[in-house]
């Protein structure tokens, strides 16, 4: 999965390529999700775990002035998680795990 | 060949609608609309009547006018100066002016009840509209 767009910098990077595992286990605070965008199901959104609740999550990008995440459309349920962000493969100067 | 390989098929976006995403000339579009609207329900007002439903009315839509005037102005003023580019003014060389004379039409329907002026504001809003699209392209 390709990264495009500037709220999770430093940590991920526009262009940055990465591999997502499915949802096997309930997010944790911390980790990066890929989800489903609230307002438009087929466009995918990059984010932050920022706290987990009853069958939903609040998820925030990592540059808080340049994101639009659960602080404007409200917390995400669960359903809408896609996968988690474990690994960078590409550029290969950075690759290595996406910590949490 | 590591790159045909593994480049990925999907995209995720971590991106920013503010100040990188909501840019929409519809809410100006809609402003101008209503300042319109509100004039020529003005001009339908019985002319002299002094009863206090139309007093109400007419008062109503007079701020209701202002205010919208002020709405465009400010959408206006978002798209003007965070949207557009100065790669998008070697495309529309006449943006700023375009811009500058709409942010005026904004402040004259907030003035005036003028159905000319209103329906001036109309055809700027839309001017910079397409300008809009045409970047989008």
């Amino acid at each position: 999965m390709a990264v495009a767009g500037h709220s999770m910098e430093p940590a991920l990077r526009e262009g940055d390529w990465l591999f997502v595992l499915p949802p096997r286990r309930q997010p944790r605070v911390g980790e990066v999700v890929v989800l489903r965008d609230p307002r438009d199901a087929k466009h995918l959104l990059l984010k932050r775990v920022a706290a987990v609740g009853d069958g939903e999550v609040t998820v925030m990008g990592d540059r808080r002035d340049h994101s639009t995440d659960s602080r404007y459309f409200g917390d995400v349920p669960l359903t809408d998680i896609v996968g988690r962000a474990a690994f960078r493969y590409a550029p290969l100067g950075r690759a290595g795990r996406v910590r949490s | 060949m590591f790159g045909r390989l593994f480049k990925p098929t999907t995209v995720a976006h971590a991106h920013c609608d503010i100040p990188c995403g909501i840019y929409d000339p519809t809410a100006a579009k809609v402003a101008a609309d209503t300042v319109a609207k509100m004039v020529e329900k003005i001009g339908a007002l019985q002319p002299g009547a002094t009863d206090f439903t139309t007093r109400g009315n007419f008062v109503r839509m007079i701020a209701v006018k202002e205010e919208h005037a002020q709405i465009c102005k400010k959408e206006l003023e978002i798209l003007w100066s965070d949207y557009f580019k100065p790669e998008h003014l070697e495309k529309f060389p006449k943006l700023h002016d375009t811009f500058w004379k709409a942010a005026k039409l904004c402040s004259k329907n907030k003035q005036n009840v003028d159905a000319a002026a209103a329906a001036e504001l109309q055809a700027a809003v839309k001017e910079i509209s397409d300008m809009f699209y045409a970047t989008k392209k």
